[in-house]
């Protein structure tokens, strides 16, 4: 495929998971979070009982059906390679701590688009947060950071997450009494479209951003590195897409989907400085893991075990987070949330120091 | 003839560009090509007479030969 065939391969999957991420809200979950994959993942822990914040408890067909439809379109085009063993558990802390920055802006680099395109201008300090996270994570990338190579896994350990994610879709399909659903009304955990909607949307989404290697973090890396905008025009078709999306169905059903301005944001708040602070750490953390939240998930259903790390290291970081008070809400940001996010930028800043001074040495 | 070598790290990817333009061969450092790897690192695109494999360089992921209908694998890190 030629470098033009790719950017506008990139561009048509950006529109249609744009119109399917505002669509998604239309259809039920919460507004400007048609996906996100932080928060999806989050309600996803709150439902298997790792936290129990009762607003934000779902299992999250999206997320499953991102892993299924990756894992199925890297079978199809011979592309499904189980690999790990790159630094696993620094991946970890690196996700960890990638979360606790999502659940202070609240919301991952995709959900920072849909609030961008729903017309939340906070997503705009996040956004400028997150560049200049990525521009630290740049930093260490050109000293000689590194994680050390994958190598080559037997094909059970590839297939390992997205088996266990049939196994968690079944346990949606039957809602033992072990598994905790957020009450009618009780938060954003309720808020959801229907069960195999979800599921088809995010194997759709899954599989072309598997074809097109989408990824946030990566679009804004290789502008800044390599004045290479593929990745990027996939972030701007999916935010023009979904802007489009959000004003047409604002029209036809009388809801407004898009509402310009800082303040009464939908799942947001308006400080500033956390909102910045926090997509900084994001940033910086999934620049020196190699990608985005979204595109971890992707490359866990390509057999990525080190990627698969990192969802797990998500959801802990999920669960701590509501278990320690450092989610924000639409209140603002916690005490406790502010103190983890230093924390957090600190660490990935050690990590990006041991591994670049390894290096050197 | 030209070669796209990939890498475990941007650093590595860095390197050996620096070695390849040291040995007078035209070289970029770019993101990998889509249909190459499904990883969305850096890779280093030259020209060469032949293939640069330094073996001290335990960055190198694999390296290909550009040819009309894609690529073919020259060398594949051992276990990747």
């Amino acid at each position: 495929m030629t470098a033009k065939k790719d950017k506008i391969a990139i561009i048509i999957a950006g529109i249609v998971i744009g119109i399917i991420a505002a669509a998604l809200a239309y259809f039920g979950n919460p507004k400007n979070m048609g996906f996100c994959i932080a928060c999806f993942l989050r309600d996803t822990s709150g439902a298997l009982g790792l936290h129990r914040a009762a607003p934000v408890q779902y299992i999250r067909p999206e997320i499953i059906g991102i892993v299924l439809g990756a894992c199925g379109c890297a079978i199809a085009k011979k592309e499904f390679s189980p690999k790990g063993g790159s630094s696993p558990m620094t991946r970890f802390v690196l996700a960890f701590s990638a979360m606790v920055g999502c659940l202070m802006f609240l919301g991952c680099p995709f959900r920072m688009i849909l609030r961008l395109a729903g017309g939340d201008l906070n997503a705009l300090i996040g956004f400028v947060g997150f560049a200049v996270g990525i521009c630290a994570g740049i930093v260490f990338l050109k000293k000689g950071f590194t994680l050390k190579r994958t190598y080559k896994l037997p094909l059970a350990e590839g297939f390992a997450l997205p088996v266990i994610e049939i196994g968690i879709f079944v346990l949606l399909l039957a809602a033992p009494a072990f598994i905790f659903f957020s009450e009618e009304g009780a938060g954003p955990g309720a808020m959801h479209a229907s069960i195999w909607l979800s599921l088809i949307a995010g194997v759709i989404v899954g599989g072309l951003a598997q074809r097109t290697r989408l990824c946030m973090v990566g679009g804004i890396r290789d502008t800044i590195l390599f004045k290479e905008t593929r990745l990027l025009l996939g972030f701007v078709a999916i935010l023009v897409a979904a802007l489009i999306t959000n004003l047409v169905l604002g029209s036809i059903s009388g809801t407004p989907f898009f509402n310009l301005g800082f303040d009464g944001q939908p799942v947001a708040y308006n400080d500033g400085l956390w909102n910045f602070l926090g997509l900084f750490l994001v940033g910086f953390a999934c620049c020196l893991l190699g990608g985005c939240p979204l595109r971890q998930l992707v490359m866990s259903g390509e057999g990525n075990t080190d990627s698969a790390v990192v969802v797990v290291g998500l959801m802990v970081g999920a669960a701590f987070c509501h278990n320690f008070g450092l989610a924000s809400s639409g209140e603002g940001p916690t005490a406790n949330g502010k103190i983890a996010v230093i924390i957090c930028i600190i660490i990935v800043a050690i990590i990006g120091c041991v591994n670049t001074l390894r290096k050197a040495e | 003839m030209t070669y796209i070598a990939t890498f475990y790290s941007h650093f590595g990817a860095i390197r050996y560009q620096k070695i390849c333009k040291e040995k007078g061969y035209s070289a970029k450092a770019m993101p990998v090509p889509r249909n190459l790897s499904s990883s969305c690192g850096t890779c280093v695109k030259y020209e060469a007479p032949e293939m640069l494999l330094d073996k001290e360089h335990d960055e190198i992921e694999q390296i290909v030969l550009c040819t009309d209908d894609g690529y073919e694998c020259l060398w594949k890190a051992s276990d990747s």
